[in-house]
């Protein structure tokens, strides 16, 4: 990609899929419960991202996206504050936050 | 001129982003991944600014930058034992990278596909200032502003009975 | 004729009254239940007043807001109050004000009754507002919200583990039903374009096929919520619930929503013509399947509520055939004998410390009130005149004769005498014998008197039958003497049989008889026909278990087989056992082994690692993006 091309919705979105892989391959791989959690963070991160470009580009007047981010940064937080207030309650449960320690549902 | 300041813009802030998810996700330590996880906020805050979304930036170095990477610092606080517990093995996870590098890379392949259909070329003129946003949000989007408010304190109250009690 | 939105309203207020505070409230949330359904009861009767003279099936009120609009699509919720409602509102408000009065003594000294009024009041509401709903959306949703409230009070004891899991066991199969009816709503939808009762039912031209789709994807729902065969299992698991919410919920109203459901959308059933004869199989099977069922319980709720899915199959049959005033007039009466009948058993069970009727007997001489109320409930379920159950049992048999449909009559005529002979073995064993409970007593006041309402109904309701044929907008005609005479003999001869059974000699206290006489009937229905042990085997115990079954069978049946002409080859040629030993053999075992290699191969996906199930999901997207992009491009 020319890096010298004035910067478009498509530097934008390209971005944001570089970003979203990175949170999902944490999100995959991490053992630790709160990293899982910040790299899920990251992903609703790219999507926001994506959401604000496309409206820039395509609905500057109605900033559409605009209103969806905000909203999806509502519920990102709501995930976020129930996500680490499960944490805390299966640490004082089990005394570990390890993912490799929850496999009840193993079949 | 506004275009490469734009251009310059944006890679400063890109580079920013992605480095600061790399070094996020290599690092070992807990606490420091927290402190690169606001480090990515506020780049992305600064891609907002970019796109002329003021409103959106300022929530955004507010919620994520100001509280949730606190949040995320207090957990992990909380649930370490010892100082040294913060420092943990590498982990490679070779299989979730191989997913999310064909995950990536289909995404690139898509809009590869579809860049011709997209938009294109620079930022259009018009740009609403934060007090068009607003009366947007408390007229057109006045409803669903109205249930996120309730969402939030539904997910405040479950928090609380979580986390907080005696428990069993 | 506003006010009519106030009768499913008030139920409603009372419940968002009452469940924050159900905890500290106990016995002061009473009042506020009882008053709400008793005004709405009052509401009822004048609205099917004000509908009485004009009649003929056609709508008085109807009023509709629009609540919601995704893209051009409009949802709408409104009241519609036509004959049909009108009546039902009445049945639901009675029945609800009876059995919330009676619970009062019932339930007085549980902690929670709070909770359980609160409870008891969402149903109310949600009940009422899918009767008077005008759409088909908005009854789904109260639909939805009934089965909430089942799933909450079987569970109500939920500290025992009888409850917790017969709740949950109702609240799957209801589900299973409920599938059913989202998909016919869709295909509704996609066929007619509206979910309004209007539009659905009189201005669209149904195509049958397209008919036969929704009014058969109905039909499952409606037999998951009504409780017919193969979806009945969990209405006798259900009465591990409080008596008195059984009486309401699994009796008289809620189960009987399916009913409601196929009586409202008849129209898509007649349309489709296939649908309607489904119904009537279906409604048959139920029927006789149930009533059988109910000949072998020991607990007399079980066998009340066998009895209810074989009498809602009874109102299936009519509607099968066609008959709409015939099953939803049976639908009616049964909702007042049948509540009657659950009260009665709730103070019987309440004197005799049991639920088991080997355990009771001689209750008739200490309990007088009772003994009456109850007589007259078992005498209408029975089909005696002059009590309602008669008459709405010989209309549906009518319906049935004059519809040419010989053989469902005769398995009909087989399901009442059925029916009076389970009726006169509960009776007489309950009521008659020597006394095996000490200190029985008559209830109190509060549960007298619901219980002597019910039954001065069921007495009473039966001489209306022609005037609310003509009400619902159909030639009423007094039942034709030839058919109630032969149902009369039958059910009389039921009960004698019964008598003859149970109450002759009074010291008899087991089932010898029909034990004794046909051990292995008796062994098939004492284990419900194996319905749960099928379910339970193929079903829950899951995929694992199937395989081996198959490998065993193949072991013992097609082994066998394969060696035993395998050994009369061995005498004519070794080629021919070489042969078969590899080839057949080695095809059959293979099969099997194939299947149980499988089985262990898909368990193994079920690591419980959470990070494992994303990783499937993902490579489920990314296949799917891939798909699109390359379609797209």
């Amino acid at each position: 990609m020319n890096l010298l091309q004035p910067v478009g919705v498509v530097s934008f979105m390209a971005l944001s899929a570089v970003l979203f892989s990175l949170g999902l391959y944490g999100a995959m791989s991490r053992k630790s419960t709160v990293m899982v959690l910040m790299s899920l963070e990251l992903m609703a991160n790219a999507v926001n991202i994506n959401l604000v470009a496309l409206s820039r580009f395509t609905a500057p007047v109605e900033m559409t996206g605009q209103f969806f981010a905000v909203f999806s940064m509502v519920v990102s937080a709501a995930e976020i504050g129930l996500g680490l207030a499960l944490v805390l309650a299966l640490y004082r449960q089990r005394q570990t936050i390890e993912l490799d320690a929850m496999q009840e549902l193993e079949g | 001129m506004t275009e490469t300041v734009n251009g310059v813009v944006f890679l400063v802030m890109s580079f920013a982003t992605i480095g600061g998810a790399v070094m996020m996700l290599s690092t070992r330590n807990v606490v420091h991944a927290a402190f690169w996880l606001l480090e990515v906020m506020l780049a992305t805050a600064g891609l907002y600014l970019l796109m002329s979304a003021e409103f959106l930036a300022l929530v955004q170095v507010l919620v994520y930058a100001g509280s949730v990477t606190v949040l995320m610092i207090f957990t992990v606080m909380l649930t370490l034992r010892r100082r040294d517990d913060a420092v943990r093995p590498f982990e490679p996870g070779w299989g979730g990278a191989i997913m999310a590098a064909l995950f990536g890379g289909s995404v690139t392949f898509a809009i590869a596909q579809f860049a011709s259909k997209l938009p294109a070329g620079i930022f259009p003129e018009a740009a609403p200032d934060v007090a068009a946003f607003g009366e947007k949000l408390f007229t057109a989007w006045m409803v669903p502003f109205e249930i996120a408010s309730l969402v939030l304190l539904v997910a405040l109250v479950g928090a609380v009975w979580w986390s907080g009690g005696d428990g069993q | 004729m506003g006010y009519i939105i106030a009768i499913p309203l008030l139920p409603a207020i009372a419940f968002a009254i009452m469940a924050p505070l159900s905890n500290k409230a106990r016995n002061r949330a009473v009042p506020v239940s009882v008053a709400a359904v008793v005004i709405a009861l009052g509401l009822s009767v004048a609205a099917f007043l004000a509908v009485w003279p004009g009649g003929h099936g056609e709508a008085l009120y109807h009023s509709s807001a629009t609540f919601a609009t995704i893209g051009t699509v409009k949802l709408a919720a409104g009241i519609l109050l036509d004959p049909i409602s009108a009546t039902m509102v009445v049945v639901v408000t009675l029945v609800g004000a009876a059995v919330q009065i009676y619970s009062i003594g019932y339930m007085h000294r549980d902690r929670r009754i709070g909770w359980y009024y609160a409870a008891l009041s969402l149903f109310t509401a949600a009940m009422l507002l899918l009767v008077l709903s005008d759409n088909f959306l908005q009854l789904y949703m109260a639909w939805e919200v009934m089965g909430l409230c089942s799933y909450l009070l079987i569970g109500f004891w939920h500290e025992q583990e009888g409850p917790r899991k017969a709740s949950i066991k109702a609240f799957l199969t209801t589900r299973v039903g409920d599938v059913g009816f989202a998909l016919g709503l869709a295909v509704m939808y996609v066929t007619a374009g509206s979910f309004d009762f209007s539009v659905v039912l009189h201005d669209f031209a149904w195509a049958p096929g397209a008919a036969t789709a929704v009014a058969l994807l109905l039909l499952f729902g409606a037999m998951g919520k009504s409780a017919q065969v193969p979806l009945h299992v969990w209405l006798p698991d259900a009465m591990a619930g409080p008596t008195p919410a059984s009486a309401l919920i699994h009796a008289a109203t809620m189960v009987a929503a399916g009913v409601f459901l196929v009586a409202r959308a008849l129209p898509i059933f007649e349309a489709s013509g296939v649908a309607l004869t489904v119904t009537m199989l279906v409604g048959v099977t139920t029927a006789l399947v149930g009533g059988l069922l109910a000949s072998v319980q020991h607990d007399i709720k079980k066998v009340l509520a066998y009895s209810t899915i074989s009498q809602l199959g009874y109102m299936f049959i009519a509607l099968g055939a066609g008959g709409l005033v015939a099953g939803f007039y049976h639908l009616v009466t049964h909702a007042f004998f049948k509540s009657l009948l659950f009260l009665g058993a709730g103070v019987i069970i309440h004197a005799a410390h049991t639920q088991d009727m080997r355990e009771m007997g001689g209750l008739a001489k200490k309990m007088p009130v009772t003994t009456v109320t109850f007589t007259i409930g078992s005498l209408a379920l029975a089909g005696i005149f002059p009590f309602s159950g008669f008459w709405s049992k010989d209309e549906i048999l009518t319906v049935l004769w004059h519809g040419e449909h010989y053989i469902v009559f005769a398995l009909a005529l087989a399901t009442a005498f059925v029916t009076a002979f389970y009726v006169a073995r509960m009776w007489f064993r309950v009521f008659t014998g020597p006394e095996q409970t000490s200190g029985l007593k008559e209830a109190h006041l509060e549960m007298l008197v619901p219980m002597g309402v019910l039954a001065a109904v069921t007495t009473v309701i039966g001489f209306g039958s022609p005037y609310f044929a003509e009400f619902l907008g159909h030639d009423g005609e007094w039942p034709a003497a030839a058919i109630a005479l032969t149902s009369t003999a039958v059910a009389g001869l039921g009960l004698a049989l019964g008598w003859w059974a149970y109450g002759r000699r009074s010291q008899v206290l087991n089932t010898r008889p029909l034990k004794i006489r046909a051990g292995w009937v008796y062994s098939a229905l004492s284990q419900k026909l194996y319905f749960d042990l099928t379910y339970d085997y193929f079903i829950v115990g899951g995929y694992t278990r199937l395989a081996e079954a198959l490998s065993g069978f193949d072991r013992t049946v097609v082994d066998g087989i394969v060696n035993g002409s395998a050994a009369i080859w061995r005498t004519a040629s070794a080629v021919g056992e070489s042969i078969d030993r590899v080839v057949i053999d080695g095809f059959v075992n293979g099969t099997a082994t194939l299947v149980r290699a499988l089985g262990a191969r898909v368990r193994r996906i079920q690591t419980g690692r959470v990070q494992s199930y994303q990783g499937l999901m993902l490579a489920a997207l990314v296949l799917l993006m891939l798909w699109f992009v390359v379609k797209g491009a």
